[in-house]
Formats: structure tokens, C-alpha cells, sequence
């Protein structure tokens, strides 16, 4: 499954080599009353399909970086495809509409628990806010997003509740102005 | 975007002062309302071993006692067919009723989740000074939590353990995916109503006032970081947690968190037993629109492993 997701990845990207823009950071996520889950995330502006303005991105946070980290807290990992829109161009801080979707693996551990859910697939529409220093190789992404629920919720690990928020900082790694 | 603002600065107070105004609808013929009232409050005797034998003698206090909590917005009639099931047992039942329950909407609304937890510690508590020495507990869903956060507060260090802990659906993470955002749009929504049969609302509360659900969220949350970090069971204490795979009120996921949370003094873990079933509570099967033969199949297992280490 992972493997599936990264070749999409890898096929989008493929589709115009040149970026725009390309921005890999950190992000830290907090999902309400439940976990903080921990990881990476890159985003990628194409040169000639509305730069700078439309981004696809990979996301993977986990709450081995997070919650799960030395305590009991269940491990679980998400893997998100992102596109994103940014609004007021030409500004140093925009508005983001974004729509995510991806999967979510949670490790149950015991084989006792195998006949329980314990992964499900994602879709979730997030607003954000991001700031991006003119002279600065850097942007600060803020974002809140929401679960849809795609299945009965009997159906999906308890441990995937719907609303979360995350705070990103990203490093452009570069930025070729046209 | 300087209009959509607009509209949504005007209409969003609008349609916070129509929510924050909204009253429920409550009858007569509702557990909510102030006629209809949780028979234990009437006759405390007929549900509590401290209330019908205030001056136990020696061979009562041989006898075992099973404290059995219910769960969120419901009664003492959630064990009643246990105690039934048990009339011709050995060990004796005390059914206590949740502080807050059982009363109406508005006594329901004040309470908080310490207060829940309240009535399990009193009878507890009575027992143990009436020198009783064989006492367990058993909760269910929201009963479940209150007894894991027992243990997670260090309560027993200080009191006589329980021989066994029995948890029936019990809830840390709940399946309904609104539940963790209740603290957020809770005061928009002031209550939610629950649908259920005209006779189901004489035992459950017909509306659920968000500030409860708060509580509900608190409670879970404390016992779910308390998990986290691991909770001692009471040394001698033997823990047992049931769960319905298709639980659609406390997710299964519960009972793997407190699988990995609550440990013996040993390091050994607790016992996990997971039924065939998508009810809620699976316990209860009186009222239920219709029961199979593996619900009530389900039900007698249970209570037949209850009944075994309390015998």
C-alpha cells in the first residue's frame, strides 16, 4: 500500500519535471482530543500549470514521532496526497484551500486484536494560513482540517478522530521565478 | 471574500443566540422530565448490599459483592438482568446509580464526571467500613472509564483491592467521530437527541446536554493519557475486558488501549475477550428491537465468567 502511494506521488510529479517551487519541512500535527503525530511533508508548484499557486504534496506523520513516542500510545502512520491553492498571489502570506487524501495504519500490535479495523483511507478539506518571509528561504503553514468519515465508524481505528490542526515549516528548496 | 465575511459576521451570532435559546422538548414520559425517577433513589434497599443490610452479620460479610456501574445518561437498569440472572447466586449485587442520573435534565446537565464516580466510591466505601473484605466492581462503557480512572488515581492504594475488575464496553476512544469535537460545537448544538424507543427513554435520557458530553470527553481523555503512561492494576485484582467488535458507541480500539496500558504488578496483562457483536453494552438485551440467539449467547458467556470468580 505504501508502495502504491508513492508511485502516484512519483507519477504526478512526472508529469512536469520543472518546478516552480519545491518545499520540504516538518510538520507537527495535533488531532483533537487524541494524538500529536509527527513527520514530514513536501509541496511542489509545476512551472507552467499555475505556478506558485497550485501545489501538490506529500505528507506522512506519525505518532511514533508523537504521542507513541515511549509511552502506550498506539503507533500509527498516515500517509496524505495533497493539493492546494494558494490565495492572494504576489503576497507574503496566503490563504490555502487545500483537499487531502491518503491512508492511515494503525499498529494494533497483538494478533488478539486482527479481526479489528485498524487502517482507513482519508479525505479531508483543510483552511491554512502560510507566511513566507520575502528574503527568507522559509514558510510557516498553518492549517486545520477535518476527517470525512469514508466508512461505517465502527469500521476505522477509534484513534482516528475527525478534526486536527498542524503547523509546518518548510525550507524552499528552490524557488525559479519565471 | 470582503461579502461572504459580511454574511458570516451577521449570521453566525443570529444563529448562536437561536442554538444557545433552544430548550428540549421533554415529556412526562421521559427519564428527562421530574416525574419519571430511577427506582433506586425510592428504594436504595433494593439495589445497595450497604442500604438492605446496614449491620451485616459475620455471614454476610463472607458473602462476595459485585458493585456494577452503568454508563453515560443511563440507569440501574443496565444490570438488572444480571441481577436477576444472579437471584439464586452466592455473591450479592450492589446496582449503583451514577451521581447525576437517574433525575432530571437539569440535575443531569450540573453534574460532572467526578461526580459520576461519586456513587461507586460511596458504596464501595460503605462496604469496606461495614468490613466487608470480598468486593469487585463492574462497569460498563462510560462505568468502564470511571473504574480505569479509579485505578489510574491510585484510589485502592489506600483501600482494600478488589478481587476482580470487570469491564463491559468500555470507553477511552468513542466511535462516534463528533464525540471529540462536542467541547467545540457543544454550546451551538446545546444537546443532542437520542433516538429510542418511548419505553428506552424511561432509562436513558432522551436529550444528552452538551456540557455531560464534555464531562464524557474529560473522563476518556484522562483515563486515555493515563493508559499512555501505564496504569497498575491493584496487586490480587483480576481484570477482564469484554468488548463487542462492532461496538458502535465505544470503539473496539478501547479495549486495545487498555490492553496496552493497564498492567498486572507482575507485568503480566489483563484478559481481553472480544464478542461477536454490534451492540452497545451487550449486557443489556431488554428492550433491544430484536436479540439473536448469539446476542443472548453473548450475554450468558459474560455472565457466566462474571458469576464464576465471584461464586
Amino acid at each position: 500500500m505504501k508502495i502504491r502511494f508513492l508511485l502516484v506521488f512519483l507519477l504526478c510529479a512526472s508529469i512536469n519535471l520543472q518546478a516552480q517551487q519545491l518545499n520540504v519541512g516538518i510538520r507537527l500535527q495535533k488531532t483533537q482530543q487524541m494524538y500529536w503525530e509527527n513527520g514530514i511533508s513536501s509541496q511542489y508548484s509545476f512551472a507552467n500549470f499555475k505556478p506558485n499557486r497550485l501545489f501538490v504534496g506529500f505528507d506522512f506523520v506519525t505518532s511514533r514521532l508523537g504521542t507513541a513516542m515511549g509511552s502506550n500510545a498506539l503507533k500509527q502512520d498516515s500517509y496524505i496526497f495533497s493539493g492546494s491553492w494558494y490565495f492572494f498571489k504576489n503576497k507574503p502570506y496566503h490563504l490555502i484551500g487545500r483537499l487531502n487524501t491518503g491512508y492511515l495504519k494503525t499498529d494494533l500490535e497483538n494478533d488478539i486484536f486482527d479481526e479489528l479495523p485498524s487502517s482507513a483511507f482519508l479525505l479531508a478539506p483543510e483552511l491554512g494560513l502560510t507566511y513566507s518571509p520575502e528574503k527568507l528561504p522559509i514558510a510557516l503553514n498553518l492549517g486545520l482540517g477535518y476527517y470525512l468519515s469514508m466508512q461505517e465508524e465502527n469500521k476505522s481505528p477509534g484513534t482516528l478522530q475527525p478534526l486536527y490542526y498542524h503547523l509546518t515549516l518548510y525550507y524552499k528548496l528552490f524557488n525559479q521565478e519565471k | 471574500m470582503k461579502a461572504l465575511l459580511k454574511i458570516v459576521s451577521v449570521c453566525l451570532p443570529i444563529l448562536l443566540i437561536v442554538a444557545c435559546n433552544a430548550t428540549p422538548d421533554i415529556t412526562d414520559e421521559m427519564l428527562d422530565g421530574d416525574v419519571i425517577f430511577d427506582p433506586s433513589l425510592y428504594a436504595p434497599e433494593e439495589y445497595l448490599v450497604s442500604a438492605k443490610y446496614p449491620t451485616p452479620t459475620q455471614e454476610d460479610l463472607k458473602k462476595h459483592v459485585l458493585i456494577a456501574a452503568h454508563g453515560y445518561s443511563s440507569t440501574t437498569f443496565e444490570w438488572q438482568e444480571f441481577v436477576q440472572w444472579s437471584a439464586d447466586s452466592s455473591y450479592r449485587i450492589s446496582s449503583v446509580l451514577l451521581d447525576g442520573h437517574g433525575r432530571t435534565y437539569e440535575d443531569f446537565r450540573a453534574s460532572k464526571w467526578e461526580d459520576w464516580r461519586a456513587a461507586i466510591v460511596r458504596e464501595f466505601e460503605l462496604l469496606e467500613d461495614l468490613g466487608y473484605t470480598k468486593i469487585s466492581l463492574v462497569g460498563s462503557s462510560t462505568g468502564g472509564a470511571l473504574l480505569l480512572e479509579l485505578m489510574q488515581s491510585g484510589y485502592f492504594d489506600s483501600h482494600i483491592k478488589p478481587n476482580n475488575i470487570f469491564l463491559v464496553d468500555p470507553i477511552v476512544a468513542p466511535t462516534n467521530k463528533l464525540q471529540s469535537i462536542a467541547n467545540l460545537i457543544g454550546p451551538m448544538m446545546v444537546y443532542l437527541e437520542v433516538d429510542q424507543s418511548a419505553e428506552e427513554d424511561k432509562f436513558w435520557y432522551h436529550f444528552r446536554p452538551h456540557e455531560t458530553v464534555s464531562e464524557l470527553n474529560k473522563v476518556i481523555q484522562k483515563v486515555r493519557k493515563g493508559l499512555e503512561k501505564g496504569i497498575r492494576v491493584p496487586s490480587g485484582t483480576y481484570v477482564k475486558s469484554f468488548h463487542s467488535k462492532g461496538d458502535p458507541t465505544a470503539s473496539t480500539t478501547s479495549t486495545v488501549l487498555i490492553y496496552k496500558g493497564l498492567e498486572h504488578s507482575d507485568g503480566s496483562k489483563i484478559d481481553v475477550q472480544l464478542m461477536n457483536s454490534d451492540i452497545h453494552v451487550f449486557t443489556r438485551l431488554k428492550l433491544r428491537p430484536s436479540v439473536s440467539p448469539l446476542e443472548l449467547s453473548n450475554q450468558l458467556d459474560a455472565f457466566t465468567q462474571m458469576a464464576k470468580r465471584l461464586n
